[in-house]
């Protein structure tokens, strides 16, 4: 990058994120984002009031709270942060202002990209962190679960970077690509991962699971037909997938021709 | 010298709809008027000229370079959009410091910048409100300061004189201004290029075009109580070419190919005989009506 771009990089993302934390959809992201928080309290209620073990609430966090962010929070976000990077300035009739400015496009797009990133980020690392302390407060002297949070919310920000980056691609290819992202998340990612053998490895899911632990249990999502890749393999498929989505939006972003309305 | 701005062979369409074709055309300096009728072309030629489209067919070039892709030359260009477009969770001043950052001014300079633009178009005091909060007309300047903070050497204005003050206080060594409004442009210079149906017009100084447009004749319609008695008078002069009696019999169409003369007759005549009149009014004074006397319709 050149010292060039990564001016107007840093002023497009500073600008984007603060307008970003005031967006109305940020909002209603964080609504969402507090979902799992309020299911882990209602969990440990139960425990309280004796209609749950201690041992059913570890099983509820394992099970079901690790498939709702990694396999639905996590994608959704992504999903909209991602498309919206292009698809609303085409939506608002925006972008001339940006592409009218002696600035690079990729300039633009990656401003906008880490903009959008750091706000899911924010939302994803704030609601997992306060749902984990939610799910372990027993066992916060406990360095294992230490380690166990910072595992989840590295795999969260990979996942984040990976999938932001894919539906990047996607909105800088075409307007309405939202459709074809919620596809790709509860269609491909979802059936597609359950596939044995080497099938599996195309979805961004498997890299995913292949970095969480695997609690006991039969029906978990994370060991349902799962055969994990090695950590350190996983991690760099997912940054090295997500580096190459990056590249294919700014491929896209710097030549595609975006025309904002009927043309006079 | 070099044009600020040259077409050669110019072509665009989107699919099977025409936006321009084979358009050559030179601007030298000063303020162009860039005129026609709504779906014309005058957008898709603007959005070429500031790189936001990219020619199907031939070339266009500003200050002798290529538009498209290649952003440095923005640096020299301002481009005022068309849409009703802003990002309204930003304040007018976030806004325009942030193109104005992007230009690559830097702290003081940049907000100095900023200021000077949004005073320019009126809007130092509201430029700290969201954006969302801005009327029509407001955004209208925004869109216009957004434009003109950098001080470009070549200024592009598409359609932007819809509630907006009067533009001709903006010192810009360039100007290419779009309407369809033909008095608007009118005011602002006499240079003038006629686009219809993607293809240039006609290109001049707008008294020669209208010079051409009185080789043509010009209906004038008198509402009057008494249009037979006026038409008594009227009849007879060379410069009238048909008097026709409006249906409810409240007045008369008159076919002029002086209109200047006609308009200093008919007033004398008024004056001196006291023919009542409601309403004096030019059907075929609008720019659709000129076009449509040009290509003959």
């Amino acid at each position: 990058m050149t010292m060039k771009a990564k001016r107007p990089i840093r002023i497009l993302f500073r600008s984007f994120f603060s307008s970003g934390l005031r967006a109305k959809r940020t909002r209603v992201f964080i609504l969402l984002a507090l979902v799992p928080v309020l299911l882990m309290l209602a969990a440990r209620i139960m425990e309280g009031v004796g209609s749950a073990s201690a041992s059913d609430v570890a099983g509820f966090f394992g099970h079901f709270m690790l498939s709702l962010y990694f396999q639905l929070l996590i994608p959704v976000l992504a999903l909209f942060f991602g498309t919206s990077i292009v698809n609303e300035e085409l939506d608002n009739k925006t972008l001339v202002y940006l592409t009218t400015v002696p600035v690079p496009r990729r300039a633009v797009l990656l401003g906008k990209y880490l903009a959008a990133l750091l706000l899911a980020a924010l939302l994803i690392v704030a609601g997992f962190l306060l749902c984990f302390l939610a799910a372990s407060f027993t066992r916060l002297g406990d360095a294992a679960a230490w380690e166990e949070l910072g595992l989840f919310l590295g795999t969260s920000l990979l996942a984040l970077f990976c999938y932001s980056a894919l539906f990047t691609a996607l909105g800088a290819f075409m307007k309405k690509s939202i459709l074809l992202g919620l596809f790709f998340v509860f269609g491909w990612e979802s059936v597609v991962q359950y596939f044995p053998g080497v099938t599996q490895k195309f979805t961004i899911i498997h890299w995913i699971k292949s970095l969480l632990p695997i609690p006991p249990g039969q029906n978990s999502f994370l060991s349902f037909q799962l055969q994990p890749s090695p950590p350190l393999q996983s991690v760099l498929t997912l940054l090295a997938a997500g580096l190459l989505f990056l590249y294919i939006a700014v491929f896209i972003f710097e030549r595609k021709e975006y025309i904002l309305s009927d043309n006079a | 010298m070099t044009p600020v701005l040259k077409a050669e062979k110019l072509s665009k369409w989107y699919g099977n709809i025409l936006g321009i074709s084979d358009i050559n055309l030179e601007i030298r300096s000063g303020i162009t008027g860039l005129l026609g009728p709504n779906g014309a072309g005058k957008s898709t030629f603007l959005k070429i000229a500031a790189g936001q489209l990219k020619p199907k067919l031939g070339a266009l070039t500003v200050f002798g370079e290529p538009v498209y892709g290649n952003p440095r030359l923005f640096r020299r260009i301002g481009f005022c959009p068309e849409h009703d477009s802003a990002y309204v969770e930003m304040s007018g001043r976030g806004f325009i410091l942030l193109l104005a950052r992007l230009h690559g001014f830097a702290g003081a300079e940049a907000a100095a910048k900023a200021e000077k633009a949004l005073a320019t178009v009126g809007l130092l005091d509201s430029q700290d409100r969201l954006i969302k909060g801005y009327s029509f007309g407001m955004r209208q300047r925004l869109r216009l300061a957004s434009s003109i903070l950098h001080e470009p050497e070549l200024l592009m204005l598409d359609e932007p004189l819809r509630g907006v003050d009067p533009l001709w206080r903006i010192r810009i060594m360039q100007l290419i201004v779009s309407s369809h409004i033909l008095p608007e442009i009118e005011a602002m210079t006499n240079e003038i290029v006629l686009i219809h149906q993607g293809k240039i017009f006609a290109k001049g100084d707008i008294h020669r075009i209208r010079n051409l447009i009185d080789s043509h004749p010009h209906q004038v319609s008198i509402r009057t109580p008494h249009p037979r008695q006026l038409a008594a008078r009227l009849i007879g002069n060379d410069f009238i070419s048909g008097i026709e009696f409006a249906s409810d019999h409240r007045g008369l169409t008159v076919r002029t190919n002086q209109r200047d003369q006609f308009f200093t007759h008919l007033m004398s005549l008024l004056a001196e005989s006291g023919v009542e009149t409601e309403e004096i009014t030019s059907p075929d004074d609008n720019l659709q009506a000129v076009f449509d006397y040009l290509i003959g319709k």
